[in-house]
């Protein structure tokens, strides 16, 4: 018996050790991702939060894809128009023929991808404290810039047309300014009228315009805020405002019109690379981001689906000298094509400074002024550069205005809200048609039940 | 906590040996036979249960024991029959008979740290043993179970071999979290989950050799898997691995050698229906104003998928009629070489196997390859100390192909035109570039998905006898499990990767696992009434995960496949990710006058997966049964050889909730998985909102079963009702996108499984000819009762709606085509102002209400097999089926979208809607008009089927013949595998669940779905095996 209590007391105590031995061991700590004390304590932290925001702002969901995709088709008649939907992917093309449904994977995804982008902003703004003194105001402008621009895209996309009906009572996008740390009632935020979200918009890229450099590498700048506020005006119909944002642009000296060869990456398969005319652009490489414009616009040797053709229509607006129809080609399967996103690893201009030309010469032109310049010298700087025949006097006219920021821009994501605002319709659709409007995504009705959704969905 | 348990420790541990009652030694003497044909076997091992004294059966089938104190149970085993415990009670003779039949009512099952007569059970433990699964032509035990086991579901995902499969116990009891049941080899549990870098899972249990298996015991019920705590909500599935026996050495070698073809093909049209039916999709659009292509763009583009050739596609006869399905699919050799040896002595018992698996799917490029070796040794030091070892070493190699929703998966090649010839007449290659998508067979021939894996199952133990009745044994078991994953597209394949000159990827997968347990067993009978068994101890499991992965581009030719020919590395990943459980159980069974039955059992589990706050949970249960059979009133009805009724209650948890869901991190990556860098700067962003409150599932489960016999067993049987609460359901709630995420994951739902199993076997005639019949039925009802008031959304149609069943198809109700002009209508099912429901018509899509359609989870699942023998030959035959599901098609919008885009459409498409009048289900055909390719019930389909799952006839031949040559047993045989299928579905295959949607937090509601998914392979292999 003697024994058996010996035994049965090692035994006891060998569980016991072993008891001792793990509990500490339940403590595992992640390392792939980091808790949030460990990922934010240092000026490097919050440079590495801000590189995200740019990250987020270039996913193809933004302005890696599909924010610049979809103002095309969008725009687009079907069939008739300058671009033709051959592709399987469901939501692009009920963008296309503007059928778009409730549960459409794009409207979900641009949402999401704009306020997860939004919230990294917000948080950067929140923890500006732990910048150095000198990086402060780059910091705070960067995030400004970012933030402002996809407040002025999703009001753009799910919103009324500026203009159409009542601005303070059109339901426009909600509006977050702070991070998210916990998530409770308050975080059902309601759609802020389209009122809101362009003073919203206005404000955070002002306040960038601001505190931001003049040069800045391949991240935003002075020169990156003026262009977006130029487009920000410029839909509002504010034509004084856009004229002067471009003018900034221009007047800054800081970018350069370089010849029509070199506008557009045409290499194969290369790390991106700005151009002297390049005001902002998504950056990518072959290690990292998608240019998902080549996916959808470049046929499969350039790595691309293929799923966007051009048209005869679009290439029967050139005149015979225009060198910009140079940028199209044929490829293999006799599909007509753009060279613009040629390069699968390519960047993707956001702004360049022929657009803040087209700005200016528009705005000048229908408020009657010439900041800057004329208007007919900008566009002929334009025309001019293209090998295409300068405008008189007599020609000047918008529809021509408009035309040339058409065959200029095409493809850049400018052309849907550009019809928007002169008020053009698509087709058969007015501009202010339902069906043009993206609607709030079906998971974000069903989930914060303060958002109201769209007409027509 | 700790101090709790040790204290426990000590109480119950000196309680031991206040119980010590000294007792006499007794002899017991007895025969033992074989209940086939009754003659004596010799060389059976009779030992005193718990203890190492044992002796062997003579030539005559004879034995005589001594007996030792306290112990009143004999355990009596031989190689290919089942083991069996026999209580010996006053008797001093203790005759015998041994059967093949795994079912007998006297055998012994395995639970959890222990082992109990299932006589003597007061849970639901199913069991299958070695005779059961053994040299069925598939690659993972689990495959082999399927019809077999009542309220196990078993589903593989489609045709590919060597793929995942779903596993089922008493219904889907989880929505995020996994819903796969806990996997226990030989007491340690193992790496069961989805190891594949794609979406396509893999099944890391077809690692295991099945025919090394001696039983699989599935734990259904609370008072069974309990003990099993914090991750035994799905069921635990206990495999224990053939043994070594004392006695003469005995090898077993086996061949078998069969091929596959596939079990269904589909319809397409060919070139002249295809052309058609497109120019006239073209008109109708044309007609109706839809934008669409001019008849010349059209007849261009024809001509352009006729390799450039008009007459490939004009005319009555064109050139080019491809049957491009048939291309999918390859000849499908399999083989399988088993040899395998079992003997030892008194002191060292031994098995030892080896075996070469390889089986081709029947899709274009697909294989499955295992050679497996296992070493199972047992030694008896002392009369009180056994030492052991099981050991096994696999290698698999698994040649794959792309996700079901992928353009090179080799079924989406039916999306190809039929005028598309597969050599283009112009380059005399196969057809690339111009085909309307990428041809999957330029990855049949350009590309290669291989996966590795190299896996190291084995544990050692130490078990020492404290006392009579009372042991403790101490466990250390490992699972290493390396996976190389080599993926090579060349560059022919570029217009699928988008990489010019050829892209390749390699990583490596490395799942590390090490378990202990230490745990006391103690089992006496005291006053010759009472019964105790007890278990008291812990476990300790640690995992870790380790993956990395290059991807480069920029190959110089497609003889350069390494990754160091890459000119380019284009992407690289390196992640871990670790978890611990540190768990404490006990259990007591106790037994009364051999008819009264109490259990109770209880675990206490910790984790790192666990808040701070939430860091132990305990998992009690408690059953009881009461054996009628036993009474004095039962006790003379000699019809009646069994009735017992059980009863169990208790909670168990799901703790599959992700290795770190509480915390709020951040990442360098962001939401796609890709860098959050950009161009090359290093970024980061918020990745996870927190949530300090997470815990694991909890599942409160009922179980009333009644167990029968009757005329000495000859028919019997077991019904079960259950009922299966699980709260805390984590799921990935959406949360406002506003705030910068998605999903947060929550425990706030509810569902509940309940349901009736029902068992039966019947020895229908016995004597020289055999015929036995087995049958089990389950029934399952499950409905989702809370989910905090959100819907989930899954795949198509799929999602967790609250009063519905998981994974419900939700969506507009096609209502067939308006007679008068081809549209496509759907009920508007929106409720009107008085609160009725409107059933009238629409052709807006988008006014159609979303409606549930149909549960993709069947109501009842069974399987029946019928066994034969007569003079040396053998026959089986097993059928099992499903019914009440429904499958939605989630490809039918392309293959079945009366010509919506050029994708190659499915023969009904014919009876399109052509004219006012045509009554049809198919609507007019409009070329890009959307008419009613909507996700809709239209692709909603009832899922029942029943298929002859298994059929083996086999021959052994006599023995007499044998001796001569000195062979212990010569079989021959052929088996084939589902040869048959009944069912109403119209698509590849009723038993379907695409691969493309199950992994994810998404997964285990995207139940029922068919995407291009391969059907299962119809498999016939002629075998022999060989015993000397």
């Amino acid at each position: 018996m003697k024994t058996y209590k010996i035994f049965t007391l090692v035994s006891t105590l060998s569980v016991g050790l072993w008891l001792t031995a793990c509990n500490s061991q339940l403590d595992i700590k992640p390392v792939n991702s980091v808790a949030t004390s460990q990922a934010l304590s240092t000026a490097a932290d919050l440079n590495a939060l801000l590189v995200g925001a740019y990250d987020g702002l270039g996913g193809v969901n933004l302005y890696g894809g599909s924010f610049i995709r979809d103002a095309e088709l969008l725009a687009t008649v079907p069939s008739t128009g300058d671009v033709l939907w051959t592709g399987t992917f469901v939501a692009p093309q009920q963008i296309y023929v503007k059928r778009i449904l409730v549960n459409n994977d794009q409207a979900d995804a641009t949402w999401t991808n704009a306020y997860r982008t939004i919230n990294i902003c917000n948080t950067v703004l929140a923890n500006l404290n732990l910048a150095l003194a000198a990086d402060k105001d780059r910091i705070e402008g960067e995030a400004k810039f970012i933030r402002g621009s996809l407040y002025f895209e999703l009001v753009r996309l799910y919103g009324k047309t500026w203009g159409d009906g009542d601005n303070n009572t059109n339901p426009g996008v909600p509006i977050v300014t702070t991070p998210t740390v916990v998530l409770d009632a308050s975080s059902n935020v309601p759609r802020s009228s389209v009122a809101a979200v362009y003073t919203q918009a206005l404000q955070d890229l002002t306040d960038a315009a601001a505190k931001l450099p003049v040069s800045n590498g391949f991240f935003a700048t002075q020169g990156a805020s003026n262009a977006q506020l130029s487009r920000v005006y410029l839909q509002k119909a504010d034509y004084p405002n856009a004229a002067k944002a471009a003018d900034a642009v221009i007047s800054s000296k800081a970018y350069q019109l370089v010849p029509l060869a070199n506008v557009f990456d045409t290499r194969q398969s290369q790390n991106g690379a700005n151009t002297a005319e390049t005001i902002f652009a998504i950056q990518n490489t072959d290690q990292d981001g998608i240019n998902d414009l080549n996916t959808f616009y470049g046929s499969s040797d350039v790595g691309g689906r293929g799923d966007i053709e051009l048209t005869d229509t679009f290439l029967s607006q050139f005149s015979a000298a225009d060198g910009r129809a140079g940028l199209i080609y044929t490829d293999a399967v006799d599909a007509i094509r753009t060279v613009k996103f040629i390069n699968q690893y390519g960047n993707i201009q956001v702004f360049r400074l022929a657009e803040m030309y087209l700005t200016r010469a528009e705005a000048n032109f229908r408020a009657g002024t010439s900041v800057g310049a004329a208007p007919l010298a900008d566009i002929n700087l334009i025309r001019t550069r293209a090998g295409a025949a300068p405008l008189t006097a007599a020609q000047l006219t918008l529809a021509n205005i408009l035309r040339e920021r058409r065959l200029e821009l095409a493809f850049e994501g400018t052309y849907i809200h550009d019809l928007k605002r002169t008020k053009a319709s698509v087709g058969t659709l007015a501009y202010n048609d339902p069906k043009l409007i993206f609607p709030v995504p079906l998971r974000e009705v069903t989930t914060n039940p303060t958002l109201v959704q769209n007409t027509g969905y | 906590m700790k101090r709790f348990i040790l204290l426990f420790l000590m109480v119950f541990g000196s309680a031991f040996c206040t119980i010590a009652i000294a007792q006499q030694e007794r002899q017991v003497t007895g025969k033992v036979t074989a209940a086939d044909n009754g003659s004596p076997i010799p060389g059976a091992s009779v030992v005193a249960k718990g203890t190492t004294r044992g002796t062997q059966t003579d030539v005559d089938g004879n034995y005589t024991l001594t007996l030792p104190a306290n112990i009143g149970t004999l355990v009596f085993s031989f190689v290919g029959v089942t083991t069996q415990e026999v209580a010996v009670g006053n008797r001093s003779v203790v005759n015998v008979t041994l059967s093949n039949d795994s079912r007998s009512l006297d055998e012994v099952v395995v639970t959890g740290y222990g082992s109990q007569s299932k006589r003597n059970l007061t849970g639901n433990i199913a069991k299958v043993g070695a005779r059961e699964i053994e040299n069925i032509p598939v690659p993972s035990v689990e495959q082999a179970l399927q019809g077999k086991v009542a309220g196990v579901q078993i589903t593989a995902l489609n045709g590919k071999v060597g793929q995942g499969l779903q596993i089922k116990v008493r219904g889907s009891a989880s929505l995020t979290a996994s819903s796969q049941p806990l996997y226990v080899v030989d007491g340690i549990p193992i790496t069961s989950a989805d190891q594949s870098s794609t979406t396509a899972p893999t099944n890391p249990i077809a690692d295991l050799n099945p025919n090394d298996i001696e039983s699989l015991e599935i734990l259904k019920d609370a008072a069974s898997s309990a003990i099993y705590g914090s991750r035994a909500s799905n069921g635990v599935v206990l495999i224990t691995t053939k043994k070594g026996r004392a006695g003469k050495t005995t090898f077993d070698a086996g061949v078998q050698i069969g091929a596959s073809n596939p079990t269904h093909l589909r319809q397409w049209l060919n070139t002249q229906q295809y052309v058609e039916l497109f120019q006239e999709a073209r008109a109708n659009s044309a007609a109706l104003g839809i934008p669409v292509y001019s008849a010349t763009s059209l007849t261009n583009r024809f001509t352009r998928y006729a390799a450039g050739d008009a007459a490939g596609w004009q005319g009555a006869n064109p050139t080019y009629n491809t049957d491009w399905q048939q291309q999918a699919f390859q000849k499908a050799p399999s083989q399988q070489y088993d040899l395998s040896a079992r003997g030892g002595d008194a002191k060292t018992r031994f098995f030892i196997s080896g075996q070469y698996f390889d089986q081709s799917g029947t899709l274009i490029k697909n294989r499955f390859r295992r050679l497996s070796g296992r070493v199972n040794l047992d030694h008896s030091a002392t009369d009180k100390l056994t030492l052991g070892v099981n050991m096994n070493l696999s290698h698999s190699i698994n040649d794959r192909v792309s996700n079901d929703n992928a353009f090179s998966t080799p079924l989406q090649i039916v999306a190809l035109p039929p005028m598309t010839p597969v050599i283009d007449p112009r380059t005399n290659q196969l057809s690339g570039d111009y085909t309307l998508y990428y041809n999957p067979l330029l990855n049949r021939d350009f590309a290669a998905i291989q996966a590795r894996v190299y896996r190291i199952i084995g544990n050692v133990y130490a078990d020492y006898k404290l006392m009579p009745g009372l042991s403790f044994r101490t466990e250390f078991g490992t699972d290493l499990l390396g996976q190389q994953e080599e993926e090579y597209y060349g560059r022919e394949t570029s217009r699928n990767t988008g990489a010019a000159n050829g892209l390749g990827s390699n990583s490596f997968r490395q799942v590390t696992n090490y378990t202990t347990n230490n745990f006391f067993s103690f089992g006496r009978t005291i006053a010759e009434k009472h019964d105790i068994d007890a278990t008291l101890g812990m476990s300790y499991q640690e995992s870790r995960a380790n993956f990395n992965s290059v991807t480069g581009q920029q190959f110089p030719s497609d003889a350069y496949k390494q990754l160091t020919a890459a000119a380019k590395i284009t992407a690289g990943t390196g992640t871990e990710s670790s978890y611990s459980f540190l768990s404490y159980f006990a259990r007591v069974n106790y037994r009364f006058n051999n008819k009264y039955l109490i259990g109770a059992s209880g675990r206490i589990d910790g984790s790192s997966r666990f808040g701070t706050n939430n860091r132990y949970g305990f998992f009690p249960a408690v059953s009881a049964g009461w054996i009628l059979t036993e009474e004095s009133f039962l006790k003379n009805v000699q019809a009646l050889s069994l009735l017992k009724i059980r009863a169990s209650y208790g909670l168990t948890g799901n703790a599959e909730i992700g290795d770190f869901s509480s915390q709020a991190l951040y990442a360098a990556t962001n939401n796609t998985g890709a860098s959050a860098g950009y161009a090359g700067i290093p970024g980061q962003a918020p990745s996870q909102i927190p949530n300090p409150d997470l815990t694991w599932e909890k599942t409160l489960q009922t179980d009333i079963g009644l167990e029968f016999g009757f005329l000495d067993n000859r028919f019997s049987g077991e019904l079960d009702y259950y009922e299966k609460n699980t709260s805390g359901l984590l799921l990935n709630v959406n949360v406002p996108g506003s705030s910068g995420f998605r999903t947060q994951l929550r425990n706030v739902g509810k569902l509940q499984n309940k349901g009736f199993e029902f068992v039966f076997n019947s020895k229908n005639i016995t004597g020289a000819f055999n015929w036995s019949t087995s049958l089990n039925i389950a029934y399952n009802k499950n409905v989702v009762t809370d989910l905090g008031g959100t819907t989930i959304t899954g795949s198509f149609l799929n999602r967790a709606q609250e009063g519905q069943p998981l994974g419900v198809f939700v969506g507009p109700e096609y209502a067939g085509v308006d007679v008068q002009n081809g549209d496509a209508l759907y009920y508007k099912n929106t409720t009107n102002a008085d609160g009725s429901i409107d059933h009238t018509t629409t052709n807006d899509y988008n006014s159609a209400a979303y409606v549930p359609l149909g549960n993709p989870s069947p109501k009842f699942i069974g399987g029946i097999t019928n066994t034969f023998s007569f003079a040396g030959v053998d026959l089986s035959v097993l059928f099992n089926g499903q019914f009440g599901n429904y499958i939605y098609n989630g490809g039918g919008k392309f293959q079945s979208a009366n010509g919506d885009f050029f994708d190659n459409q499915s023969v009904d498409q014919l009876d399109r809607w052509r004219k006012p009048g045509d009554v049809t289900n198919v609507p007019q055909a409009r070329l890009l008009g959307g008419n009613g390719t909507g996700e809709s019930s239209r692709y909603l389909q009832k899922g029942d089927y029943v298929r002859l799952r298994t059929l083996t006839l086999g021959y052994t031949l006599p023995k007499a013949l044998l001796s001569s040559i000195h062979l212990n047993r010569v079989r021959i045989y052929v088996t084939g595998q589902n040869l048959l299928t009944f069912t109403g579905y119209t698509g590849w295959d009723p038993e379907v669940n695409s691969d493309a949607y199950v992994t994810g937090a998404r997964g285990p509601i995207n139940i029922g779905v068919d995407f291009y998914s391969a059907p299962q392979p119809r498999t016939i292999i002629g075998g022999l095996q060989i015993g000397f």
